[in-house]
């Protein structure tokens, strides 16, 4: 039986990926700040079959315990402060997780499990103000927010780790990947739940930024196996996880609302306030390199995400306890 | 933290200088005085495997070291807070840059001390890594003036400063030995030790836009700079020599 040590297990990556894990027949270890099963109520099925370590990846000590008490044959790195408006407030806090944290971890391996095979949640965030639309693998990077800063600093890492010292480890750069366990901070998750909350007349309106705004949705669930296949290769490489294909915050709305039997123009007022001033050329990915190597792709289509999140929240608001 | 073999030795250490503190830099100048003009000082070792011969200012980044990330990383937060902040951060990418005021745990500075020391008789054997890596090594004080005239500027930008030659470190201990009228031959040895786990290859800087946009050139050459080091190790261990003499 092999071990996995996921970093982040409470977040919607995490989850995802620890599903999948189990099934497969994996011992999963679990490391994060804390755990609060009220708060992650979609690990709840799951969660007697996680162990739960508590580690921080501010403090390089805590992550070598993590190591030592998970001995892990596969880690997986997820944990991130993954707010990019948060980032833009805390630059120094984002940078502390997101790559020192990295680092941490990867030194860490390096040291204690230098066999186990590593993984990194990249992002799309680390080409912020692309040369090309779509992006590769090679395309020049050029974060645009503490964020992306983090990430691009995170996976410049990996590679040293991978081509200096010989770690098997990787990096997925990957594209928006949503589900019903992302987040209201994200755009897609406020859409699917105000066009519930508005089904119900529990609201009458939805205030969002920039609607022409192009982005890449696939479903985090589909991600999540392309992150345990790379693991499985001969050799380690990083990858793009992505749809490829574009569509707006309009597509998003109209797609939700729909869902649910609304016309979304009747409820969505914009507000410049939320015009974010350096949005430029659209972050889409090329899977090519992903389908090819890997025989991966995103299966979820875009109507069926939105579909499956906005169904998601009018569920959860019918139920009794949480209207 | 910009000697590289530490950087794989305390990696975490590395990045919290290197990486965290321009962070905290940049957010400070942010909150207490955004038109503050602000220096990075950047590295070549961003360059690392690198993607192009020269390197100029658009050539892609492959750091292999745990310094040349911290480096890079350094590099796209300044870029980024001047493109989104307006502030006025300028990246300098700059190549080697030696002067007597080198660590001795740098190759050059390493060699000029260990010159003038046998010189004197105080050593016998310099042990070297690789002889024929080479560097783009340019003059420290050549260097500063690049850094002050980019922030004298009308408009913030980004500048690979460098020699554009190319010398190993053979070319180092020949001018350094032949200085002092000695053979390097007679004196150096390859050590195993020294070699570095990932020896960055071809890094020679295009600085075509400085001497264009700033009018910034190197002053003083290879030879000179070199001579120069050794003969400022031959008083300091002269003195430390005859310091030692004068106390027995």
């Amino acid at each position: 039986m092999k071990t996995a040590l996921i970093t982040g297990i409470s977040g919607q990556d995490g989850s995802y990926l620890a599903e999948f894990l189990l099934n497969l027949g994996y011992r999963v270890c679990g490391m994060d700040l804390d755990f609060d099963p009220v708060k992650h109520s979609y690990l709840a099925a799951i969660q007697e079959k996680i162990e739960f370590i508590k580690g921080d990846l501010r403090d390089s000590d805590s992550v070598d315990r993590v190591l030592e008490a998970s001995r892990p044959d596969e880690i997986y790195s997820l944990a991130s402060q993954s707010n990019v408006a948060l980032s833009l407030k805390k630059p120094y806090l984002t940078a502390d997780v997101t790559a020192m944290g990295t680092l941490r971890l990867l030194e860490s391996a390096r040291r204690i499990t230098p066999s186990a095979r590593f993984f990194q949640a990249s992002s799309s965030e680390i080409f912020g103000n692309p040369e090309e639309s779509p992006q590769t693998e090679d395309t020049p990077r050029s974060p645009r927010n503490p964020y992306g800063w983090a990430k691009a600093y995170a996976q410049e890492m990996v590679k040293v780790y991978r081509e200096e010292q010989d770690l098997f480890a990787c990096s997925a750069i990957c594209y928006n990947h949503e589900s019903p366990r992302r987040p209201e901070t994200f755009v897609t998750r406020k859409i699917t739940r105000a066009a519930a909350r508005i089904k119900l007349g529990l609201e009458n309106r939805l205030v969002l930024g920039d609607t022409t705004a192009e982005k890449d949705w696939g479903f985090a669930g589909d991600y999540v196996e392309a992150f345990w296949l790379m693991l499985q290769q001969t050799e380690p490489d990083d990858y793009i996880l992505a749809t490829g294909r574009a569509h707006t915050v309009e597509d998003f709305c109209r797609t939700a609302f729909e869902a649910l039997g609304l016309d979304f123009q009747e409820f969505i007022e914009i507000d410049q306030a939320f015009f974010r001033d350096w949005e430029t050329r659209p972050l889409i990915g090329n899977p090519g390199k992903a389908r090819n190597q890997l025989g991966w792709k995103s299966k979820t289509g875009f109507v069926d995400l939105v579909h499956l999140m906005a169904r998601a929240d009018l569920e959860a608001l019918q139920q009794p306890n949480q209207a | 933290m910009s000697f590289v073999p530490t950087s794989w030795n305390q990696p975490v250490l590395t990045g919290e200088f290197t990486a965290l503190g321009v962070t905290r830099i940049l957010e400070a100048i942010r909150v207490v005085d955004p038109t503050i003009r602000y220096y990075q000082a950047s590295s070549s070792e961003m360059f690392g495997k690198v993607r192009e011969v020269p390197q100029n200012e658009k050539t892609p980044f492959h750091p292999r070291s745990p310094y040349g990330v911290a480096k890079a990383y350094g590099h796209w937060i300044t870029v980024n807070c001047r493109e989104s902040y307006g502030m006025f951060c300028c990246s300098g990418i700059l190549f080697n840059h030696e002067s007597a005021r080198r660590g001795s745990e740098f190759v050059t500075r390493k060699i000029s001390n260990a010159a003038a020391r046998i010189k004197l008789g105080m050593d016998r054997t310099l042990g070297l890594g690789n002889l024929d890596a080479e560097r783009d090594w340019g003059y420290a004080g050549d260097y500063v003036k690049a850094m002050w005239l980019m922030l004298q500027q009308e408009q913030p930008s980004d500048y690979v400063i460098a020699t554009g030659k190319a010398h190993s470190v053979r070319d180092c201990c020949e001018v350094a030995f032949s200085h002092l009228g000695l053979d390097y031959e007679d004196y150096v040895i390859t050590d195993p030790r020294f070699m570095r786990p990932a020896e960055v290859d071809h890094l020679l800087g295009d600085s075509s836009k400085a001497r264009k946009e700033l009018g910034w050139e190197p002053e003083v050459s290879f030879e000179e700079m070199i001579a120069g080091m050794v003969d400022a190790d031959i008083e300091r261990n002269q003195r430390r020599k005859d310091g030692v003499t004068a106390g027995t």
